[in-house]
């Protein structure tokens, strides 16, 4: 399979159950109320169980979906009237399963886009804390295991469990599943780019979790931004441009570890490994950011992005465009760890030499200082300048606040390099 | 070519096993037992295959002219069959050869292999 096909690959068929959970607890939060989460949750494994249990021997229906939001939605439905609710399903609920019914079949795809960005705006809504919405969505709207979600983020299960039905308490407290219109909708859609930011990051941070898992959440990230850009109310320059930032990452994901899981430098990537159809999909969101007059991080982050999948190698990288985008990201709002990509770039135009002088000044920041990508920048322009001897200093810094096994094989592996030099 | 009956047994996996499965693992499994059947099909030495309800079955056994139902066949072991496949083979070391393959071995479950009886 060429790399170019696998990205849609695994946005159909790899991941078919795990969207299937996603839109039935999608639709069935819609027809009976989100705060019904836990029983919708457990109706939706019931299906899933079900299948399990009978597809193995050839039973397989000829519409899968369409079968399991069928086992779901009457398993939900014993489910409460068992547990002496079905008062709280009224008529008007009642209705809505009749129209569900009747739809089944033919307004799936569109039906269950706008339940989906329901539920994403459900799961990113201001009283679920923030560092629970990207687990909260990764689990309803994504259909990821709680032990997925723990692989994902180096955590234990029951941290995240704890987490996850704390954040649906919230869910369960009066959270409206619509759209949100008028003032009410920049904020809360500012908040679901930011957790699908969030997502998207945590799957492409090299420091945790494990590989395959993190790349799912970079393509569930993806597949979110999509919904929320395919919706006329929610679709905003600022998606296209968060889509196009993932789309120019995403394409290179398969090409920065080898087959050992070692890192590979960009300027030693084979860009034959990227997806071009990625590629091409962030060039066209990238196209549509650039109407309306807002600027966004999202915009400068996109086109930075867009300067290192685009560029025809590593030599012909626009590092002064790359810049001149740092520098008004961090005329924004400063980070220190965006100014450490910033004089990444700042010495690729103006030279090692002054990007260390840089660099010193940002090492008067206590935290940059116990930070491992500080010193391996360091190592990096120290190097270049020959002076191996500080590099390699710099080098074994880096490694002893190393955690990560494909980092710390790099900083051997560069380590080893100098010596030879030397 | 005799068939080849496939009695898969297993010990029905808790609640908490099934709660804890995520859909991707689920999906895994179903993707097992698919495509062993696919390849069973296109080797063409499938014939048949079916799903045994898990909940209910009897046991019915005749006493002095008169007969006696119970219920099983839980109460006869922890172990029950989920469902069985038919298959044709030349003999039982080419029948054993195909339910290797069955993932049902991989998920912990036991396989029974019998010959069928030909009609004459």
């Amino acid at each position: 399979m060429t790399p170019a096909q696998t990205s849609q690959v695994s946005d159909s068929l790899d991941h078919l159950f795990r969207h299937h959970a996603g839109q039935m607890v999608s639709v069935l939060s819609r027809i009976f109320g989100v705060g019904n989460i836990d029983a919708i949750e457990d109706s939706v494994q019931d299906a899933l169980v079900a299948a399990l249990q009978k597809w193995p021997f050839g039973e397989t229906p000829d519409n899968p979906r369409a079968w399991l939001i069928e086992v779901a939605k009457n398993r939900l439905y014993d489910r409460l009237r068992r547990e002496k609710r079905s008062d709280s399903i009224d008529d008007e609920t009642h209705e809505l399963i009749d129209l569900h019914d009747r739809t089944r079949d033919t307004h799936f795809v569109g039906e269950f886009g706008e339940d989906e960005l329901k539920m994403i705006f459900a799961c990113c809504h201001p009283a679920v804390p923030p560092d629970s919405q990207v687990a909260l969505t990764l689990k309803t709207v994504g259909g990821f295991g709680v032990g997925e979600i723990a692989a994902a983020y180096l955590a234990k299960e029951e941290a995240v469990a704890k987490m996850l039905s704390r954040a649906k308490q919230k869910l369960r407290s009066g959270i409206r599943f619509e759209v949100p219109a008028g003032d009410e909708l920049k904020p809360r859609l500012d908040a679901a780019l930011r957790a699908l930011y969030m997502m998207f990051n945590e799957g492409y941070a090299a420091s945790t979790g494990e590989a395959l898992i993190r790349r799912d959440l970079c393509f569930e990230a993806v597949r979110l931004a999509r919904i929320i850009a395919g919706h006329p109310v929610t679709a905003s320059p600022k998606v296209h441009a968060l889509i196009a930032l993932f789309c120019f990452q995403a394409a290179r994901l398969s090409a920065r570890s080898d087959d050992r899981g070692d890192l590979v430098l960009l300027s030693e990537q084979d860009r034959s490994l990227w997806d071009k159809h990625m590629i091409a999909e962030g060039i066209e969101h990238l196209r549509r950011s650039a109407t309306g007059d807002e600027l966004s991080d999202y915009h400068l982050e996109a086109e930075i992005a867009s300067c290192y999948a685009l560029a025809e190698s590593f030599e012909t990288i626009d590092w002064k465009r790359i810049l001149k985008c740092y520098d008004l990201l961090q005329s924004g709002r400063y980070s220190p760890v965006v100014e450490l990509n910033r004089i990444i770039a700042f010495g690729r135009v103006n030279g090692a030499e002054k990007a260390l002088e840089e660099l010193s000044r940002l090492g008067e920041n206590y935290l940059m200082t116990s930070f491992n990508f500080f010193h391996l920048t360091r190592a990096y322009f120290l190097a270049e300048l020959r002076q191996n001897e500080r590099a390699a200093e710099a080098y074994r810094r880096a490694a002893d606040l190393t955690r990560n096994d494909a980092v710390a094989r790099f900083i051997q592996k560069r380590l080893a390099e100098i010596s030879k030099i030397s | 070519m005799p068939n080849y009956l496939l009695l898969l047994h297993l010990t029905p996996p808790t609640k908490d096993d099934l709660t804890n499965m995520s859909p991707e693992q689920i999906q895994a499994v179903i993707g097992d037992y698919m495509a062993w059947r696919n390849k069973i099909q296109d080797d063409g030495v499938y014939v048949a295959s079916s799903k045994l309800r898990d909940e209910g079955g009897k046991f019915l056994s005749g006493v002095n002219g008169d007969f006696r139902v119970t219920d099983g066949p839980y109460t006869e072991s922890k172990e029950l069959v989920g469902g069985f496949f038919v298959v044709s083979a030349e003999n039982y070391d080419e029948a054993v050869k195909i339910s290797q393959g069955c993932p049902h071995l991989k998920y912990g479950g036991r396989i029974e292999l019998r010959e069928i009886e030909p009609t004459p």
